[in-house]
């Protein structure tokens, strides 16, 4: 019952809270690693910065705070780690952390299958490119191809497949950027 | 130069390897972007290793062991009330090693002493040059004081920068000066009775006034 027409401000309790910070980095520690390597594409980085947001993060957390609230000060701690990072790395933002949309890195089941949707992202975009530069992509970042392997698996010279990779790039680009991905 | 650093930094990726760094041009950024992309869909490597977890696990141990072992000093509300801002506003702004170092050997805070910032208490802008270029960040963050937080990288600057909060009703605020060394500072203060809700967002200048860059905060 409210009285004086006085509006009554309640705070949602939520129980389900971490026990210790131990449970806070098991809980966390895939999701955060895999929303770091879907930012930056390789396993060295992926682990140094998903290290120094727990680094970061863990000393001045409050254990009765609610998993949400952990997850969104983890994602929050990212956002700033990763913006850090291309800062020094290439003092450009190359990619970023979105905390509306990348909370879900943080907040579906942990298991085998990620919730990326790097290869479906991959997908739309190699699917749109001639079939030669659809190959030379393929062969580099999803087969692992070095230049001179791709080149032999095509039938062309290093410098050829040095200049048909850059010019699938480029295509690449602006075909993600058309379909605003 | 720029395109062979480019080159180099592409097939490190492609090959998963640690790109080095260099200055990037704008128009490279999305090449880049489609090179992480296109590297991040391949299996394998989106999933942490057992070795990598399991070790990060062991220092981040001993990290709070060292922590728990350093004694707690007796410390005024306002002083203990300081130590956690800044170790909040560490974990938001810097995100940086020395950042985490500062948080970890910070006296007040125990891994259960500070309260978890709620997004709805934070509010973070990206300073910003006339010309685009990224020079840092600011936070602000709702409290009893708000504080705002920021940190910047000005390459090649010595030397004191105004910074000024604006409001969403267009009016300014006057807000303080912190000094830039070596190209890096970082300032924080107090607001008062302003509400962090109603920041548009933030103004550096140089002493002789020439501005620095602009920061607006998200909505």
């Amino acid at each position: 019952m409210v009285s004086g027409g006085g509006v009554p401000y309640l705070r949602v309790v939520d129980d389900d809270v971490y026990t210790d910070w131990e449970s806070v980095y098991r809980d966390n520690i895939d999701r955060l690693y895999r929303l770091m390597y879907a930012r930056v594409g390789n396993r060295p980085d992926a682990e140094d910065l998903t290290s120094e947001v727990f680094s970061t993060a863990l000393p001045p957390m409050r254990l009765s705070s609610s998993k949400g609230e952990v997850r969104a000060y983890l994602l929050v701690t990212a956002k700033t780690v990763l913006a850090s990072h291309w800062r020094r790395r290439l003092g450009q933002p190359v990619t970023a952390i979105d905390l509306d949309t990348d909370i879900r890195y943080l907040s579906e089941p942990s298991g085998p299958e990620p919730p990326s949707d790097a290869p479906a992202r991959a997908g739309k975009i190699l699917g749109g490119l001639p079939e030669r530069y659809r190959r030379i992509l393929e062969l580099r970042f999803l087969e692992a191809c070095s230049i001179k392997e791709a080149a032999q698996a095509m039938q062309i010279s290093v410098s050829n497949a040095k200049v048909l990779q850059h010019r699938a790039l480029r295509m690449a680009a602006n075909l993600a950027v058309e379909l605003e991905l | 130069m720029t395109s062979r650093k480019l080159s180099a930094f592409i097939d490190a990726i492609a090959r998963g390897r640690r790109p080095k760094r260099f200055r990037a041009d704008a128009e490279d950024v999305e090449v880049l972007r489609a090179a992480v992309e296109l590297r991040a869909a391949r299996p394998g490597d989106a999933q942490p290793t057992a070795a990598f977890t399991e070790g990060l696990f062991r220092r981040l141990s001993e990290q709070a062991k060292q922590q728990e072992r350093t004694p707690i000093r007796t410390a005024s509300r306002p002083r203990a009330r300081t130590a956690w801002l800044v170790a909040a506003a560490a974990a938001v702004l810097v995100g940086g090693t020395a950042a985490a170092t500062a948080a970890l050997t910070s006296p007040a805070p125990t891994h259960s002493a500070v309260q978890v910032p709620q997004g709805s208490a934070l509010r973070t802008g990206t300073f910003l040059t006339a010309g685009g270029q990224v020079l840092g960040q600011i936070v602000a963050y709702r409290g009893s004081p708000s504080w705002v937080f920021m940190q910047v990288d000005v390459p090649n600057y010595n030397g004191s920068i105004k910074c000024t909060l604006q409001v969403d009703d267009g009016s300014t605020v006057a807000f303080g000066t912190f000094t830039v060394k070596a190209g890096t500072g970082q300032f924080s203060k107090s607001i008062g009775s302003v509400d962090v809700g109603h920041l548009r967002g933030a103004k550096l200048v140089t002493s002789t006034g020439s501005s620095v860059a602009a920061a607006t905060f998200a909505a």
